[in-house]
């Protein structure tokens, strides 16, 4: 079965159909502070429809009672495995409407992928681990990825046409209305959307430490 | 409490079901302890000292061995175990300090229900977060929970109801727990004759004695006993904020009737209890804790009502940073007493200062000092002792771990 960690698609876009004209999609993302916003998700839709991306096989670790990543994005129809590398169990579940499931993952036995066929945000928890938290972000947007370092995340080989860029990020407490912008790509120049957030972020969640790791 | 008793019977019975398959958490481990003390005799030899080791019990100590199991028996059941044995306790080998039986089914829409059956501790401690109810911040206990591991203990059926309001998008989680218990109605004991102490001794179920060695400054009467047949409860809330604050707070009432004695002459207390804490992670590993309880026991007594209300607060804050922390406490306790001598009343405030190193999942190592003042009306009726008391008390601790999630 063909693998593919999550953090690769990073950059990840798929095009229909080879363009005679093509262009490149560059959103920039900034903070209320006005510095980077790194790990954002960015999805990008056409004003025209689209042939669907291809599913892929996905990855989602459980490591130091963590999920690794904290967030992925997956086209629709994406299959994802939550192997469990700690030594202890957890008991993965989502109860968002975009995918219930519930994983008793016990080390050592591992469980068959989990499928995704509905766009949207799926949240994580561990029923026995509260503090663990994670996301799938399951899209049908013809390109997506997550901004890097620099809060910059870009598509090339883009077609002529308008799109609608939108951003994601769990912390957010902007309404995700107010965050989306459009772009147009009219040639095989650069298209660029800067999208600032006019709130600061929820605070991120603490980082497991031995304390944590060793709790009641 | 016929009820209570067959259904806390009847899981453990299920809890016991053989040919289970689930993979099984486990956790063993030892803590030595060096220790200089100047303290009086402590309360586990039947004296009034406010300290775990007093002078005549300091250099090398066994501190605490541990076996702890969690046994998941399908998806959402568990059997919890913790078992230790503490150097202060020479009657029990190994004692089960917690026991029960959780039933822990998926949240559904943001909702989540828990129960546990069988022997555990009520949601109070702010503190004592770490595995086996030990604190991750200091090596002995506040006073407040302290007592908690020396008389409280709920044998009975929890109830907890959770919103998960930070996993729908929200900034706040809250949850409500309501128990029915039995079985702790000499709670009240050590407290109101023995007075508060500071320590990390936990008393073991189900006949587990306080002043363990023999002493006989005040009643050795089993913590975990039944009397007059009338069940206690508690209700508790808490809320928190992201996971970075969290507000707790329980009435404990144990219902009990105070001129109630069994055949053996164990006596019934009459002990209830407010509390209330929040505490903050603040980011950048710091954490600052308030707890508060206030509270009153009372017994009768060759026909003499006696009451004791008591009161016992903390504050604490600490820094973890790598491997290291370091925490600092200010603990203040208190107990009147309606007696004409005024045996039982109290005060006390105590300075807590520890280092731990966690060198890995396995090691940790710790470095604690405490000096306690208090003033006691027993030491002076009962020992002809000055009542007035300065103690101090150093602990090196060496702690190794082995277990499944090591």
């Amino acid at each position: 079965m063909l693998r593919i960690s999550a953090g690769i698609f990073g950059f990840m876009m798929l095009c229909p159909a080879l363009p005679v004209l093509a262009g490149t999609i560059s959103v920039q993302a900034m903070l209320a502070n006005h510095e980077p916003f790194a790990g954002a998700v960015i999805t990008v839709r056409g004003e025209t429809s689209h042939a669907p991306v291809a599913p892929i096989s996905a990855i989602l670790d459980q490591i130091n009672l963590t999920f690794v990543p904290d967030i992925i994005v997956i086209p629709v129809g994406s299959t994802v495995e939550f192997p469990n590398s700690d030594s202890v169990s957890h008991q993965i579940y989502s109860f968002s409407p975009t995918k219930r499931f519930q994983l008793p993952l016990y080390h050592g036995k591992p469980y068959p992928p989990v499928h995704f066929d509905e766009a949207g945000v799926v949240t994580l928890g561990c029923n026995i681990h509260d503090r663990m938290v994670g996301y799938i972000v399951v899209t049908d947007a013809a390109y997506f990825g997550r901004t890097d370092a620099r809060g910059i995340w870009s598509a090339t080989n883009v077609p002529r046409g308008t799109y609608h860029v939108s951003l994601w990020h769990p912390l957010l407490r902007d309404s995700a209305a107010s965050l989306d912008r459009e772009v147009s790509v009219t040639g095989d120049e650069s298209a660029t959307a800067t999208v600032q957030l006019a709130q600061a972020l929820r605070p991120a969640p603490l980082p497991a430490t031995a304390r944590s790791r060793d709790a009641y | 409490m016929n009820a209570l008793r067959t259904l806390v019977a009847a899981s453990a019975l299920c809890a016991a079901a053989p040919g289970i398959a689930w993979s099984t958490d486990w956790e063993l481990s030892a803590d030595m302890r060096l220790v200089d003390s100047d303290g009086q005799r402590s309360l586990f030899d039947g004296g009034f000292g406010a300290l775990q080791y007093d002078r005549e019990h300091d250099g090398v100590q066994i501190g605490r061995l541990r076996a702890a199991i969690t046994q998941p028996l399908g998806d959402v059941w568990a059997l919890k175990v913790d078992a230790s044995y503490f150097g202060q306790d020479d009657q029990h080998p190994l004692g089960v300090t917690e026991a029960y039986l959780e039933y822990r089914p998926y949240p559904i829409d943001g909702w989540r229900t828990r129960v546990r059956i069988g022997a555990y501790y009520p949601p109070v401690s702010l503190e004592d977060t770490a595995s086996g109810w030990s604190s991750p911040y200091t090596l002995s206990n506040s006073a407040l929970n302290s007592w908690l591991g020396e008389e409280v203990r709920a044998i009975g059926v929890e109830g907890q109801l959770e919103w998960l309001g930070t996993r729908t998008g929200h900034d706040f989680d809250l949850g409500m727990t309501g128990a029915i218990f039995g079985w702790n109605e000499p709670a009240g004991t050590v407290v109101g004759t023995g007075g508060f102490s500071l320590s990390d001794f936990q008393t073991s179920i189900p006949q587990g004695y306080v002043g363990g060695r023999g002493a006989a400054a005040f009643p050795e009467q089993p913590i975990f006993h039944e009397i007059d047949g009338h069940e206690g409860f508690y209700l508790g809330a808490d809320a928190r904020y992201l996971d970075r604050v969290t507000l707790l707070a329980l009435h404990y009432d144990d219902r009990a009737n105070p001129t109630a004695v069994d055949l053996a002459g164990n006596e019934a207390w009459d002990t209830h209890f407010n509390s209330a804490g929040v505490k903050v992670d603040a980011g950048g590993g710091w954490t600052a804790i308030i707890q508060w309880l206030a509270g009153t026991t009372a017994v009768v007594y060759s026909g003499d009502a006696y009451s004791y209300p008591f009161h016992a607060r903390f504050a604490l804050i600490s820094r973890e940073w790598g491997r290291n922390t370091v925490s600092a406490r200010y603990d203040v306790f208190g107990i009147e007493s309606n007696a004409e001598d005024d045996l039982g009343a109290e005060d006390g405030h105590a300075w807590t200062v520890a280092y731990i190193f966690d060198q890995s999942l396995r090691w940790r190592f710790a470095l604690e000092w405490m000096h306690v003042t208090s003033d006691s009306a027993a030491r002076v009726v009962l020992l002809d002792e000055p009542g007035y008391a300065r103690e101090n008390q150093t602990q090196l601790s060496v702690r190794y771990t082995i277990g499944s999630g090591r």
